[in-house]
């Protein structure tokens, strides 16, 4: 892995929510750094800023103060259209609620990414079948979310989060939805997407089972970092 | 993003909330049929009225006086007579006089009475009068013939009554003759049959029997006529010639030009076309407000796709065609289908107007006659196809443009959020 920039930096991020006239502090301050490749899990209590850090990283929301570099970009300084572009080439989402379009096919929902990109209809859904495969949902490719289990769902938003090549894959709570086999089966597919693609994950979980299969968990508590721990190097992993 | 996959992308989603879509749809299809309905019918009104005008060359003037509309032979009033007829021959620019007589007249056709107009005029002067009016059978009576008539075709060809054939005697009851109090009893010889012609600006041409001008004044008994038509040599002169005889005669006497005519009622043809137009308009404009109401609605359904779509790194403007072309595409076929319904309402609506526009209404100077029933034929101008398909998306994309704006500025994070 190239360790030129790294995938995500933040330097002393700070995100502020204003409640009424109350001002609710989500983020008081969160500097860290992930580097390429790795498979990070996130942990902490409700309201520990969990969900606002994934935001704020997946340049859906911008910081109130501080800074978020993705792949070696400023956030701060691009514009919304930039920050789209942004989102379509460098960063996938999973969310545990599957965030599917309930109207189109497996295959329609994955090449959703592509069509903003203006790529030929061929080249969108030869890739795309291929992600659905590399995700082994091919058979799904015109069944319609309702249709499927999910489990098969949230691979069909993986294979989506992954048909743009990203540098970065931001999942919340991946499994909050799903049963402990599923569950399983799915870090499985993290983990394998993890080492076959070489993308960086980034996935919130409550689930220590999850976090102890990556290899860097940072715990927030309060919006600051709580504690950083790496588990394993990335060559001395070995799934199962 | 390619401007195909937007569609697609639109249709599928209008297709997704089938019964919504095609109520919308449905608006805008009533709207835009009424209006190419009501404006098609109404061109169709208005060049049938124009034709019937324009049998009367634009370069005939006509006189009749002040009271001659419906009691010609009152004698309280300015009368035309030979004089009138001598002064007009001295105008500049005039090339024919024609004095008329014109009385109505009851034709005894087997038992049943025809309603007609009995005209004494220089018969030669009927083509110079009547572009196109020909003669079907027989030949026109010679000058000084006074016993011969030439037979309109709806007399000869009655709808209930025996037909008149050639070399046949027409006897009829004419009323109006100044003297006497009831009906003159009086008999023709038919020796020419017209073609049919249809109503000109003054006189139901098919329901009027035409004798000559010695005839009719014998019979009526008074050097005063009815009216006179002038034909002025060059229709530019029309006005200057018009402006002479208005001067000389003030009040006492009627100028009437066809063209004027025609200009006043194609003024208020043209009102009739943009007053059932706005009729239609307003339909299309309450369509368009349930356009934005339903892309609203729809917007605020789909939050959650549009956070989808923003977290997909779809840009704001790209967010806002999708929506657009939902709008877009709902005006499109809402237009499509208003034209083929407009079209078959239009010749519904044809019907119905035939009533006042077809008929003889106009044959004022030469006495009330059967009404010919025409069917208006709509008209459609390629502008008002152009119009019919263009009109309905431009307001269709309009209506979408709030929604869609709407859409394009949400919040991603809270989008996401959204149950």
């Amino acid at each position: 892995m190239s360790s030129s920039a790294p995938a995500v930096q933040t330097v002393d991020v700070t995100k502020t929510y204003r409640v009424g006239h109350m001002d609710y502090p989500a983020l008081r301050g969160v500097s860290m750094k992930i580097g390429k490749g790795e498979f990070v899990a996130i942990m902490g209590p409700s309201g520990s800023g969990k969900s606002t850090l994934l935001n704020v990283i997946g340049a859906l929301d911008p910081p109130t103060s501080g800074r978020v570099i993705i792949d070696g970009i400023n956030l701060r300084r691009l514009n919304e259209d930039q920050l789209a572009l942004l989102r379509n080439r460098k960063l996938g989402f999973v969310y545990q609620s599957f965030n599917l379009i309930q109207r189109l096919t497996s295959l329609e929902n994955v090449e959703m990414p592509l069509i903003s990109r203006g790529l030929p209809e061929n080249v969108r859904k030869s890739r795309s079948l291929k992600m659905l495969s590399a995700v082994g949902l091919a058979r799904m490719a015109k069944k319609r979310p309702a249709e499927l289990s999910g489990g098969e769902q949230q691979r069909v938003a993986i294979a989506r989060a992954l048909v743009t090549e990203p540098a970065l894959i931001i999942a919340d709570e991946p499994t909050g939805n799903l049963d402990s086999k599923t569950t399983r089966e799915l870090v499985d597919q993290f983990v394998q997407v993890n080492k076959e693609f070489g993308t960086t994950i980034l996935v919130v979980t409550h689930n220590a089972e999850i976090a102890n299969r990556t290899q860097h968990i940072i715990s927030l508590m309060d919006g600051l970092i709580e504690k950083e721990q790496y588990l394993q190097r990335i060559d001395s992993y070995s799934p199962g | 993003m390619q401007i195909a996959d937007i569609f697609k992308l639109a249709y599928k989603a209008l297709v997704d909330r089938k019964i919504r879509s095609v109520l919308t749809i449905l608006g805008i299809t009533v709207g835009s049929a009424i209006i190419l309905a009501l404006i098609a019918s109404s061109s169709g009104l208005s060049a049938g009225i124009t034709s019937n005008i324009e049998k009367t060359g634009a370069n005939v003037l006509t006189l009749q006086t002040a009271g001659g509309f419906f009691e010609s032979g009152s004698t309280t009033r300015y009368q035309l007579s030979q004089q009138d007829v001598d002064y007009l021959k001295t105008i500049p620019g005039v090339a024919y006089v024609y004095q008329y007589y014109s009385y109505g007249a009851s034709v005894n056709s087997g038992g049943s009475a025809l309603r007609a107009t009995m005209v004494g005029i220089d018969l030669s002067a009927l083509p110079v009068l009547y572009k196109g009016l020909s003669v079907a059978k027989g030949r026109i009576p010679l000058l000084g013939d006074t016993t011969s008539a030439i037979v309109g075709w709806g007399i000869a060809n009655p709808v209930s009554g025996t037909p008149i054939d050639l070399n046949q005697m027409v006897s009829m009851s004419v009323t109006g003759i100044s003297g006497s109090r009831g009906a003159v009893s009086y008999a023709v010889l038919a020796t020419a049959i017209l073609t049919q012609y249809g109503t000109s600006l003054f006189a139901n041409i098919d329901d009027t029997i035409y004798i000559s001008l010695q005839a009719a004044q014998f019979l009526s008994k008074t050097p005063y006529f009815s009216g006179i038509y002038v034909i002025v040599d060059n229709t530019d002169d029309v006005s200057n010639v018009q402006n002479t005889l208005t001067t000389y005669y003030g009040n006492n006497v009627r100028v009437i030009s066809p063209g004027q005519i025609l200009s006043s009622i194609q003024g208020i043809t043209g009102q009739l076309t943009l007053f059932l137009g706005s009729i239609g308009a307003v339909s299309l404009f309450v369509a368009t407000v349930g356009i934005v109401n339903t892309m609203y609605v729809s917007v605020m359904e789909r939050t959650r796709e549009i956070g989808i779509l923003k977290a997909l790194g779809y840009r704001p403007k790209q967010i806002m065609g999708l929506f657009l072309a939902e709008a877009a595409l709902t005006g499109v076929i809402g237009a499509f289908c208003g034209i083929i319904l407009g079209y078959v309402l239009s010749f519904l609506m044809g019907g119905l107007f035939s009533g006042f526009g077809g008929g003889g209404g106009f044959g004022f100077g030469g006495g009330g006659g059967r009404t010919a029933t025409t069917t208006i034929q709509p008209v459609f101008s390629t502008e008002l196809i152009v119009f019919s398909l263009v009109f309905p998306v431009i307001l269709a994309t309009m209506a979408g443009l709030y929604p869609a704006w709407r859409a394009s500025r949400m919040n991603a994070v809270a989008a996401l959020k959204y149950e």
